[in-house]
């Protein structure tokens, strides 16, 4: 929007190929036509991934929930870790969009439209995990306060309705965030489109016509929901946290959980967002939009969010021990060299070790190597919410008690189903709206002069 | 029970029922629909219940039981509390007869065996078939088990009239110590031991809590010479065996006897005595002075100092009481063993005082194998051989050749309410009932006359009949009339000639309907014990260490199981799943390996490996045991069938494979512990069905321990009470802001209700807070309570597989902790058990998080789970410290249908056995101990029904309070001061798990366990 830049910061972000507005549009909604091979390849491979979840969900139901690993001591497994997993994907999009745009970093404008829709369906995804765990989803409803005859209502105190609240508000706000911010580009889409598309275009684009008075307004309600969205960003993984913090096992019994959350949700936000956007980069050829640079400041904020959480693993350990308390130290003993150690491990190998590589500019600057390390730290991701969870879990107060969790196909179907589910939404979003933000990539380039170019605005 | 219980109104509808049983039994006719009645039953009342009594019919012991039925079908059974011997409890098999009788593998109908196997027969072309081929062939054999005396006449009667013999076998015969009791005081009978007077046991591996003779009876009179009573006394156990059975680990010193050398022990024990002023008489004398001490430290193992102390200890802390060895120490010199014991029991002076000879056992089974061995090799000669409550085929080594010589038998016939492995053998199976839905009685004790009678009409799925009226009916188509056209008649008939001795000068009916009502009659005659001297012996006896077959690196121990006896129980999913009380493992059997041992195998738990003695192989699982000696390994009994239903087939092994099938002289027993065996891993797994997580409390304040020494009154803590009243000062000023803080508490009774606890529209003034203590000085971790709460609260069971994966649904899960267990040298046990509930905590952190309120606390202090609300988060589950919580993985409780896949569902008609005042619960809820809050609301709708009155302490009893023998659970309000259970909770003793920590304030106080050593810390 209104971000102003000298001539040296715009033509740092953009290639400087990129030379007048006509392309950008001509660049951007080329992705919107035919579909190509690679395109139609990956699409039926997450078919294929939503077919399997629902599968394994519908077999769940019919079979009962004990088609999953889970037993006593440990009755959150892979269905929780993989919904936080999905929450803290949900992050970054919102934080790109929103908190970045409220502290002006120029660098957000070519990969927020990614990242937004990431975060919706990123929430969409993380949403169904608390209804596949129930043991009766058919009752899941339940959860919502509705008002009913016999005055039941939900336990305002369980950490577990927040979670309710925290999500779908999270998703509302996310959702509508993510429209309005499409709208001018839907607009441009709309104008290039025919047929059926062009009808499509033409609901969801409300009739903009770019007018200056709807910029106007357009901006304001940019303002307004970003600044609404930014204390979500913290509130909702705070929350999330909260299902554990609240408890009194030993290992989720925290004060230091949400801000430990909010920053493992951003790490492993922005690091999905690496995962997504250097395939989509290569796949539609935006290589002179989504520039090193962009990359760069990515790998620095993941670098930042990495030692953050490395910090709270160490204060984890740390007050455990210093507490003096046996029970805990046995928990956090245990999640080191116990049972589980693998799981630790991989977790402080991938959060811990492998991002302090960004320190060094040129693995900042190797496509490759980002995205390699992105994947890493998504599994890195997936495996603190499991370490959490279960270690904690399988090791409590009660010795006698104690027991090990593994998980079993249902699960692991459903958590890699998650993915083609996650993807099958992703991939049709970059068919039908400029995976790049048209009108903000705009604002970056060099101001069109009258006579200069051929060609002028669109 | 003690006298605070009250349940005269009971007695009176058992009274009513009693009497209406003779004539009509119950009252369900075969019921296929709800249908309601057109012309209610009299005794029936929908929802309430109707008790009867009986004997229970698991095993010889012959405990009274209490049937209850409601709508006319047996829903449980408890023990009869006018009974001497079962005093109102019983144990896990007794509770499980209600599977025995509904179980779906009982046969529906007679077999007769054709061409291509067995096929259904109607009952009267059946008995006409028996008739003919008696009146056929002579010489006919009737095997049977422990029977009562009434239907053991009859088997007489019939036989002199058919012409054969009867031949008695049973898996658990305890003949070596009838015939050491014959040798030694000429007696041939099992005296009764008194273990409630003992200050001091010594046991020589006999396991009495758990299968020896009259478990539940000893179970009691233990409980109360182990407890530690009001001054600060308690009696002591020392454990003289080769491994640690759960009577074993109740033990105070455990000294870990080489196998077989009891004898040697006894007698160098004795010498001292006798040594140092003690009589036993010349022959004996003479006998002791070669088993000095120091010539038995080679044997036994055990250094003579350690002999010498023991000895002194016996007679210093008397009444003392030596017991053993049981079933499991049978060796080749056994009758030697029991003799040496009651020698050492002599020489103490016990003989007449713990160890009682005339008031004998009569029921417990001391019939010689040796007998049925002579038969077995007379077999081909026999015209009918009839099997009764005995399976020889499965519970006899094969070396005993039962299955060739039953082969070349004329005809076989049984009477086998399931396919058993000798069944499976016969011409002709005539299913017998259920003992709860026939008629019977039973003589435990010389003094002791019980009757058993029907609680139901037999159960409608099966066309069963009484062992007793087939007999009566074949008699009479062989021409034999008894003038009895029923056993009911011919019962009382018998009865008629005990009354003329027991109540003379009454009516018959009358004594009969109060015997009924009561179920027991106890003779006015006195049985004085006189005096008994010991007698030289007339028997050649070896009293050395026997020799085990073969040269393999460990000796076998054979056990029986505390849950299946010799086998007979294994078809019953309850049992099956009960974690034993020694391994803590379900369903599958395993083999006990010293983990020292283990380690030199190169074996873990969960291993197979392939156990080999000169009788035969079994491949079974190891199971890592510090209980057991190094050079030992154990077996137990009772798994491993190959026939008998669906439960129980192909689930372990059978240790009997492993044994030679010998004669032990002169008792005539089999030999049990006879052979070494190798162990050779095979190099799979076959993990094992445990629930334990870990056996070490890890410096947890989870059972601790005080030490004898340090109990008594303890000065008021003033440094522990400021630093607590800190930590309260501090949550009430939250709660002065408005804040929401847990209330502490020390669960003294006037803190009740708690401040700012949250009671709704409820008036908390109103309402008792109701609560239980635990004594764990009491408690032997039997776990009769599981199977009684599994009975009582309609608990599924979920197969081996499940619990494997640690789903195991019992509310209550019976920890069992090692602090000290060494069998490298005598000296100290501690093995430590807690039965774990929910605590129902005060400040229960179940309720907070669960999103719908299916977790709540009611106003009187429960905290209750609404099974219909729950969603099924397990939200709660996780976050309860206790881990009581139990999630319903699949449908546990949804029925087998038939063609379904062969599976350890329940099955028709399993369902009738149901509790209908507790719900079945569906898939995906939570459930867990309800503090069996619908005996609660009975109690209540009791007391309001009469007068209003208030509720009595002690009038409320949930199912595990009921079933402890050992008497160690107490429940009531502890909100009256007065109750007992307020009084428990101000124990010094008294401690709630875990709240400390977490602040959870339970409503289950434990009370410490006492050990004569000193514990290390004030925690442990």
């Amino acid at each position: 929007m209104a971000t102003v830049l000298n001539e040296k910061e715009r033509g740092a972000l953009t290639h400087p190929d990129v030379e007048s507005f006509g392309q950008v549009n001509r660049d951007i909604l080329k992705i919107l036509s035919r579909p190509g091979k690679g395109w139609w390849a990956l699409f039926s491979v997450a078919v294929l991934g939503v077919g399997l979840f629902f599968t394994c969900w519908i077999y769940q139901i019919i079979t009962g929930i004990g088609v999953t690993g889970l037993m006593s001591p440990v009755g959150w497994g892979v269905y929780i870790t993989t919904f936080v997993f999905w929450v803290g994907i949900a992050h970054s999009g919102t934080l790109i969009s929103a908190i970045l745009f409220l502290f002006r970093a120029p660098w957000r404008q070519s990969i927020y439209r990614a990242a937004e829709a990431m975060t919706v369906f990123a929430v969409m995804t993380a949403g169904l995990f608390p209804l596949i765990h129930l043991g009766r989803v058919w009752h899941g409803y339940w959860l919502i306060p509705y008002p009913n005859s016999r005055f039941l209502w939900p336990n305002f105190r369980s950490p577990l309705l927040w979670d309710v609240f925290a999500v779908t508000t999270y998703f509302t706000v996310s959702a509508v965030f993510f429209y309005l911010g499409t709208i001018p580009d839907v607009a441009a889409a709309r104008d290039q489109a025919k047929g059926l598309r062009k009808k499509l275009y033409q609901v969801v684009a409300m009739g903009w016509r770019g007018t200056d008075r709807e910029w106007h307004h357009f901006g304001k309600a940019y303002v307004f929901l970003a600044a609404f969205a930014t204390p979500l960003v913290l509130s909702v993984h705070s929350v999330v946290s909260w299902d554990f913090a609240m408890s009194i096992v030993p290992g989720w019994h925290a004060t230091i959980f949400a801000p430990y959350f909010v920053a493992g949700a951003i790490f492993s936000g922005v690091a999905m967002v690496i995962t997504l956007t250097v395939p989509l980069r290569k796949i539609f050829g935006l290589e002179a939009y989504l520039t090193v640079k962009h990359f760069d400041a990515m790998a620095k904020l993941i670098l930042l969010t990495s030692l953050i959480v490395l910090y709270a693993y160490m204060s984890e350990f740390f007050m455990a021990w210093y507490s003096g308390e046996e029970i805990e130290r046995a928990m956090f003993w245990n999640r080191l060299f116990g049972d589980y150690w693998w799981a630790t491990w991989t977790m402080l190998v991938c959060n811990g070790l492998i991002p302090i590589m960004l320190w060094f500019k040129r693995i900042r600057h190797s496509i490759p190597a980002l995205f390699v390390i992105s994947l890493f730290i998504n599994i890195g991701m997936w495996f603190e919410r499991y370490v959490i969870i279960v270690t904690s879990l399988s090791h409590e107060y009660e010795p006698f008690a104690w027991g090990m969790y593994r998980p079993s196909l249902v699960e692991m179907g459903i958590m890699v189903g998650s993915f083609g589910w996650f993807f099958f939404w992703f991939l049709i979003f970059t068919r039908i709206l400029p995976p790049v933000a048209i009108a903000e990539l705009k604002e970056v380039l060099p101001q069109p002069l009258r006579g200069s170019r051929k060609e002028g605005v669109a | 029970m003690t006298d605070g219980i009250k349940r005269r109104d009971f007695l009176k509808v058992v009274g009513a029922g009693g009497a209406g049983a003779t004539m009509f039994g119950c009252s369900t006719e075969r019921v296929e629909k709800l249908l309601p009645y057109v012309i209610p039953d009299e005794e029936t009342v929908p929802g309430v219940s109707t008790w009867y009594t009986s004997v229970c019919g698991e095993c010889p012991a012959g405990c009274g039981v209490w049937v209850r039925t409601r709508e006319g079908r047996v829903v449980k059974v408890e023990g009869n509390p006018d009974h001497p011997i079962s005093e109102g409890t019983l144990c896990s098999r007794g509770y499980s007869a209600v599977q025995g009788l509904y179980n779906p593998d009982r046969l529906s109908s007679p077999l007769v065996r054709g061409a291509d196997g067995f096929s259904p027969i109607g009952w009267d072309e059946a008995e006409d078939l028996l008739a003919r081929r008696l009146d056929e062939g002579d010489n006919h054999l009737f095997l049977a088990g422990r029977m009562g005396p009434s239907l053991t006449n009859l088997v007489e009667d019939f036989l002199s009239g058919v012409g054969g013999v009867r031949r008695e076998y049973e898996g658990l015969s305890e003949a070596p110590l009838r015939e050491a009791t014959r040798i030694a005081f000429g007696r041939a009978r099992i005296p009764t031991f008194d273990f409630a007077q003992a200050r001091l046991v010594y046991s020589f591996g006999a396991d009495f809590l758990e299968t020896w003779l009259s478990p539940v009876e000893h179970h009691r009179g233990f409980s109360q010479m182990a407890g530690v009573d009001d001054h600060g006394s308690k009696g002591r156990m020392v454990f003289l065996a080769p491994r640690l059975s759960l009577t074993g680990q109740n033990a105070d010193e455990w000294v870990p006897l080489k196998p077989g050398s009891e004898a040697v022990v006894a007698l160098a024990m004795a010498h001292v005595i006798v040594q140092e002023g003690g009589d036993a008489g010349p022959y004996y004398q003479r006998l002791l002075e070669n088993y000095d001490p120091r010539s038995v430290e080679e044997a036994s193992g055990l250094p003579a100092e350690e002999i010498e102390a023991l000895a002194r200890q016996f007679v210093e802390d008397t009444p003392s009481l030596a017991v053993g060895p049981g079933v499991a120490g049978h060796h080749r010199n056994a009758t030697a063993a029991n003799l040496s014991v009651h020698i050492l029991n002599f020489v103490a002076g016990n003989i007449g005082r713990t160890v009682r000879l005339q008031e004998a056992d009569r029921a417990a089974p001391a019939h010689p194998y040796g007998e049925l061995a002579s038969a077995i090799s007379a077999m081909s000669d026999a015209g009918v051989v009839m099997v009764h409550g005995t399976n020889p085929a499965y519970s006899l080594p094969v070396g005993a050749g039962f299955g060739q010589a039953f082969a070349s038998a004329g005809f076989r016939v049984s009477f086998a309410s399931e396919m058993d492995e000798t069944a499976e053998l016969c011409d002709l199976i005539l299913p017998d009932r259920h003992p709860l839905e026939a008629w019977g009685d039973s003589n435990p004790r010389p003094s002791l006359y019980a009757l058993q009678q029907p609680a139901m009409q037999p159960v409608s799925t099966f066309e069963s009949k009484q062992v007793g009226d087939v007999l009566l009916s074949v008699a009479l188509r062989t021409g034999n009339d008894f003038g009895a056209p029923t056993f009911f008649d011919y019962l009382q008939r018998e009865w008629q000639l005990h009354q003329s001795r027991l109540a003379p000068g009454r009516a018959f009916d009358e004594f009969w309907r109060e015997t009924l009502r009561k179920g027991v009659v106890v003779s006015p005659d006195a049985f004085p014990e006189g005096p008994i001297s010991l007698r030289s012996p007339d028997a050649i006896l070896s009293f050395d260490v026997p020799d085990l077959d073969g040269d393999g690196e460990f000796a076998l121990i054979v056990y029986p199981s505390p849950r299946f006896g010799d086998g007979r129980h294994a078809n019953r999913p309850w049992l099956q799943e009960l974690p034993d009380p020694v391994s803590k493992v379900t369903w599958h059997s395993w083999v006990e390996v010293h983990p020292a041992a283990a380690e030199r195998l190169e074996v873990r738990t969960g291993d197979l490996v392939s156990v080999r003695s000169p009788h035969g192989e079994v491949e079974v699982p190891v199971w890592t045991y510090p209980g057991i000696r190094e050079d030992t390994v154990a077996l137990a009994m009772g798994g491993g069938h190959e026939s008998f239903g669906r439960y129980a087939q192909g689930m372990g092994v059978n240790a009997m494979d492993l044994l030679p099938a010998e004669v032990e002289q002169p008792s005539g027993a089999l030999v049990h512990l006879a052979t070494r065996v190798d162990l050779v891993p095979t190099g799979s797994r076959r993990p094992l069905a445990t629930i334990e997580g870990s056996s070490d409390q890890h410096n947890r304040p989870i059972a601790p321990a005080v030490g004898l020494p340090v109990l008594g009154p303890v000065e008021a803590g003033s440094q522990e009470e400021s630093h607590d009243e800190g930590a309260h000062g501090e949550l009430k000023e939250i709660q002065a802001m408005g804040g929401f803080a847990p209330v502490a508490t020390e669960g003294k009774p006037e803190d009740f209700p708690l401040e700012g606890s949250r009671y709704g529209q409820y008036d908390p003034e109103e309402n008792p807070r109701w609560a239980m203590s635990i004594d764990l000085d009491k408690c032997t971790g039997c776990s009769i309570c599981v199977t009684a709460c599994q009975s009582e609260n309609n608990v599924p069971w979920v197969g081996e597989e499940q619990v494997a994966m640690g789903r195991d649904m019992h509310w209550i899960r019976l920890e069992r902790y090692y602090e000290t267990v060494d069998a490298s040298h005598p000296g100290p046990l501690d093995v430590r058990f807690l039965p774990m509930i929910c605590q129902h905590c005060g400040n229960a952190p179940c309720e907070p998080v669960c999103p719908v309120y299916a977790a709540y606390h009611t106003p009187e202090g429960l905290n209750a789970q609404v099974y219909n609300r729950c969603v099924g988060t397990r939200y709660c589950a996780n976050n309860c410290p206790y881990k009581v919580r139990v999630f319903n993985w699949f449908g546990f409780t949804e029925m087998a249908k038939p063609g379904d896949e062969p599976s350890v569902a329940p099955a028709e008609p399993m369902n009738w056995g149901f509790n209908p005042d507790v719900t079945v619960r569906s898939s995906g809820v939570m459930e867990k101990c309800s503090f069996c809050v619908h005996r609660i609301r009975e109690a209540q709708n009791r007391a309001r029904v009469e007068g209003q009155r208030p509720l009595e302490d002690g009038e409320v009893i949930p199912a595990c309070q009921q079933a402890c023998p050992a008497q160690a659970i107490t429940f009531g309000d502890i909100r009256d001061s007065h109750s007992r259970v307020a009084q428990a909770t101000q124990n010094e003793r008294g401690y709630r798990v875990l709240d400390e920590h977490i602040n959870t304030q339970p409503a289950v106080t434990y009370l410490k366990k006492v050990t004569f050593h000193e514990v290390d810390s004030g925690e442990h």
